[in-house]
């Protein structure tokens, strides 16, 4: 019991930190779309169909900072769930030792109300603990889901790079490798965090 | 764990909890105490998380758990009472009188159901049924925020770590030669407790009470003239030092 409470500890705790990271890398991205846009404006009419991908370079650094923002919040409201839920576990466990130890005492059954008591919060923090699980993980495969777009934007912005003439496009391609190169990292987080989802889901 | 009882007027009855053979040997020896009167109980330092399970095994043998209506911490030490975060899920309506100094401290050890009773620092008292119990300032003995329970109609005065000594499970439960019992306890007080000043205005204090027992929270109880012997020591006793060879 109390290895697999440090265990869930452990796992949400590394969620957030993945998801911190995530953070990071998101807000590089969001700076790359403004090099990227002061880049296409200097390439003048050139590099005109570059210059609506830095909005969409932008809007995936946002999606990915604000969505990482609510995991870390979800991953700290389970870490709290996960400390009651082995308060709970911990009390029912010392009154069960107490019935089996006082069980001749005539007052034993004045702890029944608050055993049940404590069995109701139990099954409460059960059911708050997979509500919290599964919005934990719906909210990663969202993220996820929007990462793929990243692999778009990388392919389209190397085809607007080569028409933005030689002057320009090094600078421009730079940017189509690193809106890849983030995004992978931060999917990298994700599947990480989701496995250490599917280990909480085992609890 | 062992229960003694010390006192029984039929209005009320003083019970000891300790000698806890069960106990992990890393932790330390702990003497527990309850008052029950008619229909509340106080609970005295009810002890560490360790014992949480042996202390209320024993409790609920002599009285109901919604009896304990009161529950007293002398100070915030873990061997007094860091076991507070289950007796909240076992005695949800129950108050905690303790020191206001430690509040914000003690409620680390998680209390989302008892009601914290702040005692200020020149004490209060506690009126259960017919019963009244003093909360009587000892601060900085060994904590700076600390009192003791004196009940003037058993003449039993508990005094948490003041009168501790460090023994062993088998040790008797009263003082028997206070000469021999000196060097169990000298240590332990030049040790954890800081002020000489603190020391003798507690002294002071406690001569003007009627006492028959002096109740520690470690060790042995002092019964009779050994009540005088221990003040009369401890009065003299130099305090607040680490004195590698002496004990
Ligand atoms: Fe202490
Ligand atoms: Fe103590």
């Amino acid at each position: 019991m109390s290895e697999a409470s440090t265990n869930y500890f452990v796992c949400v705790a590394e969620i957030a930190a993945k998801l911190d990271q995530a953070t990071h890398i998101a807000q590089q991205l969001s700076l790359t779309a403004s090099n990227a846009r002061a880049v296409a404006l200097r390439a003048g009419e050139r590099a005109a169909g570059f210059r609506p991908l830095t909005d969409f370079i932008d809007r995936l650094a946002e999606i990915t900072i604000s969505s990482s923002k609510k995991i870390n919040l979800l991953a700290s409201r389970l870490s709290q769930t996960s400390a009651d839920k082995v308060r709970a576990d911990d009390a029912i466990e010392h009154f069960h030792a107490v019935y089996i130890k006082a069980k001749n005492s005539p007052y034993i059954s004045s702890l029944d109300s608050q055993l049940m008591r404590c069995e109701s919060v139990q099954e409460d923090l059960n059911r708050k603990y997979r509500r919290q699980i599964d919005q934990l993980s719906d909210e990663l495969a969202m993220l996820s889901n929007e990462l793929r777009n990243a692999v778009i934007l990388a392919t389209l912005s190397r085809v607007e790079a080569s028409q933005a003439g030689s002057e320009y496009q090094e600078a421009l391609i730079n940017v189509a490798d690193n809106v890849e190169g983030a995004a992978g990292k931060i999917k990298e987080h994700i599947k990480y965090s989701q496995q250490m989802v599917s280990i909480l889901e085992e609890y | 764990m062992k229960t003694h009882k010390l006192f029984d007027n039929g209005s009320h009855t003083w019970l000891m909890f300790g000698r806890d053979e069960e106990k992990p040997e890393q932790i330390i020896d702990t003497n527990q105490y309850i008052v029950i009167t008619k229909n509340n109980a106080l609970l005295m330092d009810p002890g560490g998380i360790e014992l949480f399970s042996a202390m209320l095994s024993a409790v609920i043998k002599q009285v109901p758990a919604n009896k304990i209506t009161h529950l007293f911490a002398s100070h915030q030490d873990p061997d007094i009472i860091s076991s507070l975060g289950l007796w909240d899920q076992a005695l949800p309506s129950a108050t905690l009188h303790s020191p206001w100094l430690w509040e914000s401290f003690i409620r680390h050890f998680g209390m989302h159901n008892i009601h914290y009773a702040a005692i200020p620092d020149e004490g209060n008292s506690l009126k259960l049924d017919s019963v009244t119990l003093d909360f009587i300032p000892a601060h900085y003995l060994h904590s700076s925020g600390n009192f003791n329970v004196y009940d003037s109609k058993a003449k039993i005065l508990m005094s948490g770590d003041i009168g501790a000594a460090l023994e062993t499970v088998e040790a008797p439960l009263f003082v028997e030669d206070f000469d021999d019992h000196i060097d169990k306890m000298k240590m332990f007080h030049q040790r954890w407790m800081p002020s000489n000043k603190a020391k003798n205005d507690w002294v002071q204090r406690v001569r003007k009470l009627d006492i028959d027992m002096m109740c520690p929270q470690h060790g042995r109880i002092f019964k009779g003239d050994n009540v005088k012997r221990f003040l009369d020591w401890f009065e003299a006793l130099e305090v607040g030092l680490i004195n590698k060879g002496s004990n």
